[in-house]
């Protein structure tokens, strides 16, 4: 059996490429598209490094296109690496025996793991027989799943019927019935309410925490990695921009500040002083209109900050905030802020690009 | 949270079960199975007796055409309207769209083959059709006995029945591996509807195969198809014998052995071309 720090899961210059060709535009583009094509390859991860251990959970965000769902495919073996090295337990991940495969799981929330037509109980017990899941541990696991999940009066409704976030919780409850060492979770909160949301998250940090599952959970909502994860990794363009314990990123989101000041519009700015008391503080205008002014500020200067702001401006209002993460990680994107330990050595410089939050 | 090591254990159960919830699927909807399995195969023959009527009426009572009468050809749609039911059909594998959609992508990660569930499927159809077809006989065998094809002998009926299972088994391996193809092309779809029209003329479900001009027969008996559909029909009249039975089954086992072989060749490089699309 495996120690404690084994190393389950690692990625060693992992490269995927995916082959397409140009379409042309217009009549005589479509014909010539149809006689002669144009072939270009996709990089959809340009050399990926990563190592995971037993036990952690690691969040995986980054931008549409940034090759997330790529790389747990390559990882899971659902895809073979163009160029590189994936392995899960110790054995390529292309070649996964089912030895290996009975210690994974993967939950994806855009394609139903179970069965549409059947009821959830139907399905988990196929689930069963291919996991060769002994029968006392099936019916405890299925029972105190579902009641954590709050589902358990609906496992005889046909899956079809249920509403999405029901689906989401018996897939879950699907995915972690044959006791998985190692879960990949892709979007497993994709278009859920509030609640079910936390309800899964709980679930995640729970069985993570008290059954010591490995969890690799890819997002585009920074509530969930936050709440369910410990370490984090963000992709762009295929490629690792940032690896490294989330409570790192969040020390540094707690020293920097959001300031939103409201001013009169008809009333005079001296606008050299403004940049010079701005400058003497350290801050960054992030957002400014003839109303509106928001800076980013270190935590240490912002009472003098704001005491100055009140005797350049004729301020109506004024609120001061923690810089979110997504403002961090949006950084991360362009470039700056990258922690250098955890910049990998073969990263160039990222150049700017500034993707719109909501693709974070 | 450590998982013993499982037991190796055969597909068994897996095999069992999922054909029992095949079965739950089908009978689920009301409607959907009269319509997707009771009728099926009903309306051909029905037409081709009407056209044959047409023709031997043209041709004078008591005309023979290449070795048929007109009752031996109500027999033989008799026997097509039982026989084809269990032949499996091209309709009940959906392969090719799990592959379009990525529906696949979840049984790769499961330690299983994912062969076994189409198997169960088949297994599914198989028994599903053998009742419909027994309860199809019956209905036939009581409302026009004069007409209706009954088995020359019991160990002819064991010979047909031997034919069509395995001719089933290669029908659906020939469907599978054509499915298996939409790792490559997005037009299955419409090989598998070519497919299908081509192992129903070639298996005789237009017309008995011995019946074509004898240049094409001598071609299509070395077919599976003719050996599915046509052939098992004949043996249950007592037109083909015992020894043809077995040269018929050698025919079958080794278009199966061939197909098994695509199959597993076109899958392992399939996998290696799949991209998983829509996860």
């Amino acid at each position: 059996m495996s120690g404690p720090q084994e190393v389950v899961l690692a990625a060693a210059g992992v490269h995927k490429r995916f082959r397409t060709f140009e379409r042309r535009k217009g009549l005589a583009g479509i014909l010539g598209n149809f006689v002669k094509r144009d072939w270009k390859d996709i990089v959809a991860l340009g050399g990926v490094d990563l190592e995971v251990r037993r036990g952690e959970r690691v969040g995986l965000i980054g931008a549409n296109g940034a090759g997330k769902t790529t790389l747990v495919k390559v990882l899971t073996g659902i895809v073979p690496a163009t160029e590189g090295e994936a392995r899960l337990f110790g054995r390529d991940s292309f070649a996964l025996r089912d030895a290996e495969k009975r210690r994974l799981a993967l939950v994806m929330g855009q394609k139903s793991q179970l069965w549409w037509d059947l009821p959830p109980l139907d399905s988990f017990k196929l689930l069963k027989e291919v996991y060769h899941i002994p029968a006392a541990a099936f019916d405890a696991r299925v029972k105190e799943y579902s009641e954590m999940l709050d589902v358990e009066g609906k496992l005889g409704i046909q899956l079809r019927q249920l509403s999405l976030g029901q689906r989401m919780k018996m897939e879950l409850i699907g995915a972690f019935l044959h006791a998985p060492e190692l879960v990949f979770l892709d979007e497993p909160t994709i278009g859920l309410d509030l609640v079910s949301r936390e309800t899964i998250r709980e679930f995640l940090v729970r069985l993570g925490r008290e059954e010591g599952v490995t969890i690799v959970l890819t997002s585009h909502d920074m509530e969930d990695i936050e709440e369910t994860c410990e370490r984090l990794v963000i992709l762009d363009r295929g490629r690792v921009l940032f690896d490294g314990e989330l409570l790192e990123l969040a020390r540094r989101v707690s020293t920097r500040r959001s300031i939103e000041v409201q001013v009169d519009p008809h009333e005079p700015i001296d606008e050299e002083l403004l940049r010079a008391l701005i400058a003497a503080h350290e801050g960054e205008v992030l957002q400014r209109s003839a109303h509106t002014l928001r800076l980013r500020v270190g935590a240490r200067a912002l009472p003098e900050l704001v005491r100055g702001l009140f005797d350049v401006l004729a301020v109506r209002d004024l609120a001061v905030e923690r810089q979110p993460l997504e403002l961090l990680i949006k950084d991360l994107y362009r470039g700056g802020a990258v922690p250098e330990a955890a910049r990998p050595e073969r990263l160039p410089t990222v150049p700017a690009r500034g993707p719109e939050l909501s693709d974070v | 949270m450590m998982t013993a090591p499982a037991p190796a254990r055969p597909f068994g159960r897996l095999l069992v079960r999922a054909t029992a919830y095949e079965l739950r699927k089908q009978v689920a909807f009301r409607v959907g199975f009269l319509v997707r399995e009771v009728s099926h195969g009903i309306v051909e023959p029905l037409v081709m007796l009407w056209v044959f009527w047409a023709l031997y009426d043209s041709a004078g009572e008591g005309a023979v055409l290449r070795g048929w009468t007109f009752p031996a050809l109500v027999q033989y749609l008799a026997g097509l309207l039982v026989v084809r039911k269990v032949v499996f059909h091209n309709r009940a594998l959906d392969l090719s769209t799990q592959i379009f959609e990525g529906r696949v992508t979840k049984y790769l990660v499961m330690p299983m083959d994912y062969f076994v569930l189409a198997v169960a499927r088949f297994t599914q159809y198989t028994l599903l059709q053998l009742g419909i077809a027994v309860v199809t006989w019956c209905i036939g065998a009581a409302l026009a006995p004069e007409h209706w094809l009954f088995p020359v002998s019991w160990g002819a009926l064991c010979g047909a029945l031997a034919l069509v299972l395995l001719g089933s088994w290669c029908c659906f391996l020939l469907y599978y591996v054509l499915n298996a193809l939409a790792f490559w092309l997005d037009v299955v779809w419409s090989l598998l509807v070519m497919a299908w029209f081509v192992v129903s003329f070639a298996g005789g479900a237009v017309m008995p195969v011995s019946q074509m001009p004898p240049a094409l027969f001598r071609v299509l008996e070395w077919g599976f198809p003719y050996w599915a559909i046509s052939a098992p029909i004949e043996v249950l009249m007592g037109r083909l014998g015992a020894a043809d039975v077995v040269r018929g089954l050698a025919i079958l086992a080794a278009t199966a052995a061939g197909l098994e072989v695509l199959r597993r060749v076109l899958w392992r490089r399939g996998l290696a071309r799949y991209a998983g699309v829509g996860m």
